[in-house]
């Protein structure tokens, strides 16, 4: 394969400078045009991370902008394509067992640490059993059936299970679960390991420094494992405060690449115009963003399903795109995002919510509700909390209140910082109805199951099912496809897991988010990857 | 009759250490209210870095809690963090899994640099502007002044910040948006010095324009309430120029009032500005800080109010001194004994 690689590499080459040689006796322009497609040595890339991480420390953290820069330093086991198969990194090949309670990786020979030392299976049992298992916070779901890693060789790693989990196998990339060196951690204290703030791995670019508050500098691995790779000599992870300063900065081409909400929506279609600015929304196919509603199902008036559909039907999910998103964004229809049609889990066959005469049914089912219009025309006051990150969950907090008066219910907008709206909602249940987003991740298994199942209803636990919402019957779907394997039944599973949740609407599924990646042109090859800026960057290059 | 220079040193080495003296408890009380105050805020630390990690379990979230001491009663922690001040141990910010003393001193270098520039191009400025206005009093330089004054002290830095990011990055492309430093470049020596030149300057212009205007009107109105007086009069009766007067007997009477202000705005240099260092990516310690609050690493925004809280007591003490040495008649120990 390297071989064959380095051929492909070299015939392109040649073939180019005959082109070349060819055109310069015809005509000059085609000239430029053929070597602009032949991928350049060199150069810096600076890339728009926001805000600073606290650390590196992507096995302790899921945190957006950990991931952006530890995914450059530290390799998975897997890669993954943009159908969402998994494909080769640091493992070679790997093998299910018929019973799907054994997975056989073998790893890739001659991978080196960036001090030096070879990546083996003994790091691979270290990073996943001793790390990732005790520390990742994904890690209760993604490796909860794994007992064990068995290293017979130095480059073999054998998982045993204690029943089949088909979603293991996408919770394997740089990003979810980085290969992490043993020799360097093995025997200290783990929680404040030095490695969080200057991480060694396996990865395309090294960690050289950290100016808090300025940038963390990342150079070229010269003995990186992909022949040829990393192209760039330098990524530069640029920390600045203020959005609209964010945007000059691409403007100017002072920085790059920014993406994840880096660059506002607001100022993406400015952008957009010049003629050095490109934008993307592919490379978030693993995230599957996902903008919600959230009832408080335990407290009136939403313990009511009826109330709960009624504003189900209100929210006009389309306007809300347009208006407050720039149109960056999908209607969705159900818990599971439709990024998972290529894999069967996702249905659009579900309880219709955005039919003509929404409002009307919405006015009546609260009615039915026993919430009738007062004289003053109003049913009854709520508090609406807003998920504190950014200005347009305002706006949307605004288009929420005002659908609401319409239906005669009156809402109080509530804005907190970060932690105290954590401690409200995921601690003390102190709220009636709040926005939210979340991602979904690459398996309903790791990204969904955690809003509606009765098990997550667990005070102080984040991002899980603060609606509080369960039934028996989906907390049986979701247990059966965590160990189903074939995946025909366990489509069928999901399939009526949605259907099931739409009806119940515990949350409100607005619509499917798509982040916008902003490039400068001469930034090639960067978003190659369904991670897209969570992913290592090897093959990114400058087209200067 | 006028003092010795090393009686005055005297004088003023005995009135710092009594002010030192002093300033012990003042501290301790500030050290008190601090942590007081911010454990106010709902949530902590550990919600935080959940919420970040997108998900945690409550196990955890212990595990954290536990880590950081949050798991202790409060006065335990309080005891906790009154003996490491005492010992001049500013603690462990477990969010960046560093120690809060190199935070700090990390972010000091740019903080002391841009607002070092700030103070000495606006208080320079500011007096001469305020000076050349009074002089010329409702003339068209003053009235030009004035304006200016007004309008760049009414305009919010943020606004200010961007307009000149417009203007001179993206409209002329003469300076950075944003930074310290070219990252891409990594100059060394004068071309390094040079480089963080660059990125000074707007900044520096932002923060300046807003504290100028503030000092111009303030040594304006106070060289006309000085030119007024009897002794200006008597330099003008022995035969003295319109400038011999201004420069040697106003100037010196009318800076009283900005030295005043300008020892306020020291006091908080440490403090860095928000809003300046957010708009330019500037590392200061005003950002720091704000993001501490907002992460809930109460042991950095600790440690920033505790050394801001010093730095205060000192300049204080330092503005005291320059008064008596600006104008002699003020002595120290007075104050002292009244």
């Amino acid at each position: 394969m390297t071989n064959v690689q380095r051929h492909g590499r070299w015939a392109l080459a040649s073939r180019h400078a005959i082109l070349a040689l060819v055109a310069i006796l015809l005509v000059a322009i085609p000239i430029e045009w053929s070597w602009a497609q032949a991928p350049k040595r060199g150069g810096t890339l600076v890339m728009i991370v926001q805000p600073e991480p606290p650390t590196l420390a992507s096995y302790q953290s899921t945190s957006g902008p950990v991931g952006q820069v530890a995914t450059k330093v530290y390799d998975g086991l897997l890669e993954y394509d943009f159908n969402l198969k998994p494909i080769p990194s640091l493992a070679e090949s790997w093998n299910v067992s018929a019973d799907g309670k054994t997975i056989t990786f073998k790893l890739r020979k001659g991978v080196k640490f960036h001090d030096g030392k070879p990546f083996t299976s003994a790091d691979v049992q270290f990073s996943i059993m001793e790390v990732l298992k005790k520390m990742h916070p994904r890690a209760p779901t993604t490796f909860r059936e794994l007992e064990s890693i068995d290293t017979p060789d130095p480059y073999t790693a054998v998982f045993h299970l204690q029943r089949p989990a088909p979603y293991l196998l996408m919770g394997l990339s740089g990003y979810e679960s980085p290969m992490l060196p043993k020799h360097l951690m093995q025997g200290t204290n783990l929680q404040s390991s030095p490695l969080a703030n200057a991480p060694v791995g396996t990865g395309p670019y090294k960690f050289v420094e950290w100016k808090k508050g300025e940038y963390v500098r990342l150079d070229r691995n010269p003995d990186y494992w992909k022949p040829g790779l990393p192209r760039l000599d330098r990524v530069i992870c640029r920390f600045i405060g203020d959005a609209a300063t964010r945007s000059a900065a691409i403007e100017t081409g002072e920085a790059h690449l920014g993406g994840l909400g880096a660059i506002p929506n607001v100022d993406i279609a400015r952008l957009k115009a010049l003629p050095t600015i490109t934008t993307t929304t592919k490379g978030y196919e693993m995230l599957s963003p996902m903008v919600m509603l959230d009832f408080n199902t335990k407290r009136k008036p939403f313990d009511n399903v009826k109330v709960r559909q009624a504003i189900a039907y209100a929210i006009d999910r389309q306007f809300v795109i347009d208006n407050i998103w720039f149109g960056y964004g999908k209607p969705a229809t159900g818990p599971i995002s439709s990024n998972f049609k290529a894999t069967g889990m996702y249905t659009g066959d579900v309880k219709n919510y955005n039919v003509p005469n929404r409002m009307e049914i919405a006015n009546k089912l609260l009615d039915e509700a026993g919430y009738p219009r007062k004289a003053d025309g109003t049913r009854f006051e709520i508090v609406h909390d807003l998920t504190p990150y950014g200005e347009e969950w305002k706006r949307y907090g605004e288009y929420v209140q005002q659908v609401l008066s319409k239906l005669g219910i009156k809402a109080t907008l509530r804005y907190e910082d970060v932690p105290a709206w954590l401690r409200r909602v995921y601690t003390n249940y102190d709220f009636q109805l709040t926005n939210n987003w979340v991602q979904t991740q690459a398996d309903p298994v790791i990204g969904v199951h955690r809003f509606y199942s009765s098990k997550t209803i667990k005070p102080g636990a984040v991002f899980v099912n603060d609606a509080q919402w369960s039934s028996p019957r989906t907390d049986e779907l979701m247990e059966q496809a965590t160990v189903e394997t074939d995946p025909a039944k366990r489509n069928a599973l999901y399939h009526e897991l949605q259907k099931l949740l739409v009806e119940a609407s515990p949350y409100v599924w607005v619509f499917e988010l798509d982040f916008v990646t902003v490039e400068n042109k001469m930034v090639k090859d960067a978003i190659v990857s369904p991670l897209g800026i969570y992913a290592s960057f090897d093959r990114a290059w400058l087209d200067k | 009759m006028k003092p010795s220079f090393l009686g005055l040193l005297a004088a003023s080495l005995g009135y710092a250490v009594g002010r030192l003296a002093r300033a012990i408890p003042t501290i301790a009380v500030i050290v008190l209210l601090n942590f007081g105050l911010v454990h106010l805020a709902p949530g902590d630390a550990a919600d935080v870095l959940a919420g970040e990690a997108g998900a945690a379990t409550p196990e955890y979230m212990q595990q954290l809690r536990h880590k950081f001491g949050l798991d202790q009663p409060l006065a335990v922690q309080l005891l906790v963090y009154a003996k490491n001040i005492f010992s001049f141990d500013l603690g462990y910010s477990f969010r960046h899994d560093r120690p809060v003393r190199q935070l700090i001193l990390e972010r000091l270098g740019p903080t002391l640099l841009l607002m070092g520039t700030t103070l000495v191009v606006s208080v320079g400025l500011g007096i001469l502007l305020g000076m050349l206005a009074a002089r010329r009093v409702n003339s068209w330089q003053d009235n030009v002044i004035s304006v200016v004054a007004l309008v760049s002290y009414a305009t919010p830095l943020f606004w200010a910040g961007l307009m000149l990011i417009v203007v001179f990055s993206i409209k002329l492309g003469w300076l950075p948006t944003s930074g310290m430093e070219d990252v891409a470049a990594f100059n060394e020596g004068w071309a390094r010095v040079l480089d963080i030149g660059r990125h000074l300057v707007l900044p520096a212009l932002t923060l300046s324009l807003f504290y100028l205007a503030f000092y111009a009107r303030l040594m304006r109105a106070s060289m006309l309430e000085q030119s007024g007086m009897d002794y200006i009069t008597t330099a003008r009766a022995k035969g003295l120029t319109e400038s011999q007067i201004a420069w040697r007997h106003t100037l010196r009477n009318a800076v009283l009032p900005v030295v005043t202000m300008a020892g306020i705005q020291v006091g908080s240099l440490l403090g860095g500005s928000v809003v300046v260092e957010t708009v330019f990516g500037w590392p200061g310690l005003g950002s720091l800080a704000f993001e501490s609050l907002f992460a809930r690493d109460l042991n950095l925004l600790l440690g920033i109010f505790f050394i801001s809280a010093c730095l205060v007591v000192v300049v204080n003490m330092v503005v005291d001194v320059i008064y008596s040495i600006l104008d002699p008649r003020i002595e120290l120990g007075s104050r002292e004994a009244a």
